[in-house]
């Protein structure tokens, strides 16, 4: 009952966001799956699709775009995307300068850098089925009217 | 909270992990196949900026989508092949079915008595009455007649599994020795407790926001069985072996005088004459051999054992000896051949001893004997 309640709260707040309009910044997210095809020269070509037949097992990839509809440049931008439950987190797609993880949604950094603390008490490093937050921040500002893309590859538990 | 009172709440807080860990060693995880199908996965992205030195925050809209069904499955043959004996009832065959769907499923069971020869060892040549399937509802492993009574699995969990018998009656006089039978198990819709769902369709159209029907499971039988690939359901194969089994087995007896030491051509029963009783075992039942055969035979009043006269393994019918075969040793010990022989001087019997008699074949014994 609780997780139908916080799920509910979540989608009032999707659809809240874009009639906020004050934010220069708009942003739209969309799952892809990783489609796989037999190709005229008769090698095996994949294509990203839309979510729509998705198994356990299957690849996805979760892109973000980003746009600037005001008329200033925005700076010091952070996208950050928590890995939606039961999807692991695999790589950043090819194409999207690395992100910076999370295994706790505190501490980011590169993956190889962050460690996990087991039941135990000890720690051992944290591999891609750990990370629980992905995390971009833009370097340069983005001009008025300008956007981008990024993704990150990830499958369905 | 007093220290008592944080110690008892630590107790507690104890008492109940341990519970819980009891607990998931005898429940199945739900999601051991993957995350269950019709779960909504979503996707929100927020951001944080500054424009013109003032922050502002950004939400992205919220994407989802739905889990299919990912329908998968193993059935296999707890033993492929089980010793059953003639005009036995309720003999059963047992089979092992995984649900290896990310959700739970019902499974519909059918059997086939029609087997093609490859897929097992042997082949498949009588067919049991009254067949049926059953559900193993204690998890004992074995058949329980009257307990074990559902005829297809409900809601099996995601990677549960469930043990399946094929039971049926072995035929007073069948031909042959073997039985064969195939196991299908279909994949059905889960849902409703105590009743068999509807056999799963892989879906044509995929439609956003429905969890769609996606087959993934392997033709689990070759070229030769029934399974084929991505269908939803698997097939397994036993055999009920006839292990006793009764053989047609007569014994043909004659004497004929070898020698009197009179007649050459003519040999008469003369006191001193030497006559040959040649014993011939037949194995009537054309398809079963018989084994540990033992012919035994006291020798007449008034004769006298010829030593090492024992031969096992000579061409006859009808009682008469056509070829000697192996001499044997009179003390019982093994000589040349697969046969055994003795005499007991005591209790003046000769016994032969042939190890195995295949099915519609003959085989002769002989001895000899002095009239005194």
């Amino acid at each position: 009952m609780t997780l139908r309640l916080l799920g509910a709260a979540v989608a009032v707040a999707a659809i809240a966001a874009p009639a906020l309009a004050a934010g220069p910044l708009t942003m739209t997210t969309r799952m892809m799956v990783e489609k796989r095809s037999a190709a005229a020269d008769g090698t095996t070509r994949t294509t990203l699709v839309p979510a729509v037949r998705v198994a356990p097992g299957d690849r996805i990839t979760v892109v973000l775009a980003y746009r600037n509809t005001g008329p200033a440049p925005i700076g010091n931008v952070v996208l950050a995307n928590p890995v939606p439950r039961n999807v692991a987190y695999r790589a950043v797609a090819p194409g999207t300068p690395a992100p910076d993880v999370s295994v706790d949604g505190k501490t980011y950094g590169s993956l190889a850098d962050l460690r996990v603390r087991t039941p135990d008490g000890a720690t051992r490093a944290a591999g891609a089925d750990d990370v629980t937050h992905v995390r971009w921040r833009l370097s340069s500002p983005i001009a008025a009217g300008q956007g981008g893309e990024l993704a990150f590859q990830a499958v369905l538990k | 909270m007093t220290a008592t009172g944080a110690r008892r709440w630590l107790l507690a807080g104890t008492a109940a992990i341990a519970s819980i860990g009891s607990a998931q060693a005898q429940t199945v995880n739900p999601n051991a196949n993957g995350t269950l199908a019709g779960t909504t996965i979503t996707n929100t992205a927020t951001a944080s900026y500054t424009v013109n030195g003032t922050a502002g925050t950004a939400t992205s809209n919220t994407a989802t989508f739905l889990v299919d069904r990912k329908v998968n499955l193993t059935v296999v043959p707890v033993q492929n092949t089980v010793q059953v004996n003639l005009g036995q009832t309720g003999a059963y065959t047992s089979f092992q079915v995984t649900n290896a769907t990310n959700d739970y499923q019902d499974f519909l069971l059918s059997a086939n008595q029609t087997i093609l020869t490859g897929i097992l060892t042997g082949t498949d040549t009588y067919d049991l009455a009254d067949l049926k399937i059953y559900v193993d509802s204690n998890g004992n492993g074995t058949y329980d007649a009257g307990v074990d009574t559902a005829e297809f699995i409900d809601e099996l969990a995601p990677d549960g599994r469930a043990t399946v018998f094929v039971v049926g009656n072995i035929p007073a006089s069948p031909i042959g020795t073997m039985a064969q039978v195939g196991l299908q198990v279909r994949t059905a819709a889960g849902g409703g407790t105590g009743t068999p769902g509807a056999v799963l369709v892989a879906s044509a159209v995929n439609l956003d926001n429905q969890t769609d029907v996606v087959f993934a499971d392997d033709d689990n039988d070759g070229l030769l069985g029934y399974d084929a690939l991505r269908n939803g359901a698997g097939w397994a194969y036993g055999s009920y072996d006839i292990g006793v089994h009764a053989v047609n087995l007569t014994v043909a007896k004659s004497a004929s005088v070898v020698s009197d030491g009179v007649s050459a051509l003519n040999p008469k029963a003369l006191p001193g004459a030497i006559v040959q009783y040649c014993l011939t075992v037949t194995n009537g039942t054309l398809t079963t051999p018989a084994s540990g055969i033992n012919l035994t035979d006291v020798i007449p009043a008034n004769t006298t054992y010829v030593p090492g006269s024992i031969t096992i393994g000579g061409l006859g019918t009808n009682g008469v000896c056509l070829v000697g075969g192996f001499p044997q040793n009179d003390d019982g010990t093994q000589a040349t051949g697969p046969y055994r022989g003795s005499y007991d001087a005591g209790t003046k019997t000769v016994t032969a001893t042939i190890p195995t008699l295949l099915g519609g074949t003959s085989l002769a014994a002989s001895f000899r004997v002095k009239i005194n």
